[in-house]
């Protein structure tokens, strides 16, 4: 009998997302992963928009899925996302005292 | 033998009918095609049009109105008119030839659908008439754009955008085929002629001439003027129906019409909307599309459906908050992914078309100037590949547009799950398709692009299953118009060239 393999020892596949850019105004298509972390959905998304669309900020880049803010090195496997998702890639600005 | 009077025999040859002894009225008008639904058959026996026509009187006012718009036609082909005219006003007329040139050939198959299977003969006797005139739409939009060809291979996609797998096409084919091809003749009479017809084709046709001729367009403003006079006739076979359908169903009559409503309300947004407030030079822009479709839809249409008993669509606030955003938003997607497209769409964003943008729309500033300033700084920076797409916009599963209503939430929850997620442009896109699911019947670009049937899978790829060619592929008739401006200007946080890495900040 052998365990069940988890999705991190699965080779990558490949996960298509509907994608949305800070202020940008239009969703787009992104593919990334099953093991992309977050900073690199983050940066794969803002790719198409930074700078292009939506002047480029000095922040870290934060991915918000399902209303939920992911930590960085979390991999799109492990977050659960799954093909057609949508996420929201946002600007992490600190909130001013 | 003395001729007949016309009121001596229009009344017995408007409305032929038979009695079948050899099969029964239901092989004859089968649901799935006439769709009577819960009217009773007898109640089809009162469908009266209000402006009757005889079969002599339509031939001779047809035959006019031909000889009519070719004679201009032919006077203008030996002037110089088209070489004055605008890329802007050029692109409007690109689009709407290859946007409309097939959807009326479309509307030959609907018109021939309703004058076989309307439930009472004067309908059908409308619609033959109403099938004549279509033909002669399609015959004269597909000829008066193919005269410009030699001048603009662009204009060839008067013909072909319908055969194409462009996105654009996509859209409207999935719009009219659901209102025209797989519709039964109930809901083809109030989609098409009375919903698309009376509501929207006004706009399109009565409002773009004016445009056309403030722009120096004679022979367009010729063309689509003849072709609303038809239009006049034609939609009159909407309202009999829908005083029928509202009597004995009014539930499902005010199903149809918001569908159709909305639908064509989208498509509108993406072709009339940035033809109006872009591509029409400023000097000559004489309304707002938010003001074309508050005078001519919005007053109108409400007015009219109204009187038969109808209420304002459900999703009133959120169509009515689209006027300001939906087609703002479209001319930037569109302009954005402009190696799409068939026609050369103008930014016209210069400082004086932005100061006319805000006074029309106070929000555009706020919403859209950002996003067009990073463009512009970025054009002046000459880094062009910045302004140019490396994937595809999501598009809605309703409507096939870009996904791209900047006020709407953004958190993922307009999809159902019905076996895979779909996600959609507005909450009343996700509602016409979970209603309507049954009835949808195209896949979307990013649908096809997923399931591998676009090959390679890049943006050479998707412009080649579009059927785009380096000669046709839309580009900014004129970049310096709107940029030079605000050459010199403080540029931030705008994109580096590609071979120098990441984005600066």
């Amino acid at each position: 009998m052998t365990a069940e393999r988890g999705a991190e020892d699965r080779a990558p596949e490949l996960v298509p997302l509907s994608a949305i850019f800070a202020t940008d105004f239009v969703q787009i298509l992104v593919p990334v992963t099953t093991a992309n972390t977050m900073a690199e959905v983050a940066a794969a998304v803002a790719h198409h928009v930074e700078g292009k669309r939506v002047r480029a900020l000095p922040y870290d880049k934060i991915v918000i899925y399902q209303g939920e803010r992911l930590p960085g090195d979390l991999t799109v496997a492990a977050a659960g996302i799954k093909p057609l998702d949508h996420v929201t890639v946002e600007y992490d600005i600190p909130e001013r005292s | 033998m003395a001729l007949l009077k016309r009121e001596e025999w229009q009344g017995f040859v408007r409305d032929v009918d038979w009695s079948y002894r050899y099969v029964d009225d239901d092989a004859v008008f089968p649901e799935w095609l006439s769709g009577t639904g819960k009217v009773p058959r007898e109640a089809w026996l009162a469908w009266e049009e209000s402006y009757k026509v005889s079969y002599p009187e339509y031939v001779a006012t047809q035959r006019e109105k031909e000889s009519a718009a070719y004679a201009v036609k032919a006077a203008l082909q030996r002037s110089s008119a088209f070489d004055s005219l605008t890329e802007g006003w050029k692109s409007a007329t690109k689009m709407h030839f290859g946007g409309v040139a097939l959807v009326e050939y479309a509307a030959v198959l609907a018109e021939l659908k309703m004058a076989r299977f309307g439930l009472n003969g004067s309908w059908r006797n409308m619609a033959t008439f109403g099938a004549l005139d279509e033909l002669r739409h399609a015959a004269i939009t597909t000829f008066f754009g193919h005269e410009f060809i030699g001048k603009d291979p662009q204009y060839d996609w008067t013909q072909k955008t319908f055969h194409t797998n462009d996105w654009v096409a996509i859209s409207l084919r999935n719009l009219f085929d659901a209102m025209m091809i797989s519709s039964n003749v109930v809901d083809i009479a109030i989609e098409l002629p009375l919903t698309f017809e009376t509501g929207f084709t006004n706009l399109q046709f009565v409002a773009l001439a004016a445009d056309a001729l403030a722009s120096g367009d004679v022979n367009f403003a010729n063309m689509i003027s003849s072709i609303q006079t038809d239009e006049a006739r034609h939609s009159q076979q909407g309202g009999p129906t829908l005083e029928i359908l509202v009597e004995h169903d009014p539930v499902r009559a005010q199903w149809v019409v918001d569908k159709a409503f909305w639908g064509s309300a989208r498509a509108f947004a993406a072709l009339t909307g940035p033809a109006m407030d872009y591509y029409t030079p400023l000097e000559h822009r004489k309304q707002s599309y938010r003001e074309f479709m508050e005078e001519w839809i919005i007053d109108q249409f409400i007015h009219t459906i109204e009187d038969y008993g109808l209420k304002k669509p459900w999703y009133w606030d959120e169509f009515m908050r689209g006027l300001d955003i939906w087609h703002h938003g479209l001319h930037m997607g569109l302009w954005f992914w402009r190696p799409t497209l068939w026609w050369r769409p103008m930014a016209a964003v210069s400082p004086d078309e932005r100061a006319w943008l805000v006074e029309k729309y106070p929000n555009w500033e706020k919403v859209y100037g950002d996003k067009w300033d990073v463009i512009i700084d970025n054009v002046n920076a000459n880094n062009m590949e910045a302004t140019l797409p490396e994937t595809l916009p999501w598009l809605c599963s309703t409507c096939h547009l870009p996904a791209c209503n900047a006020t709407q939430s953004r958190d993922g929850t307009w999809r159902v799950r019905d076996g895979r997620i779909y996600h959609f442009c507005t909450n009343a896109c996700r509602q016409i398709f979970w209603k309507d699911r049954d009835n949808v019947n195209h896949e979307t670009l990013i649908d096809r692009f997923l399931a591998g049937q676009i090959q390679p899978m890049d943006v050479g790829g998707i412009l080649g299953y579009m059927g785009l060619t380096p000669d046709v592929m839309g580009d900014d008739p004129d970049y310096e118009a709107w940029t030079k401006d605000y050459a010199g200007r403080p540029a931030e946080g705008i994109a580096a060239p590609a071979s120098a890495g990441t984005a600066q900040s």
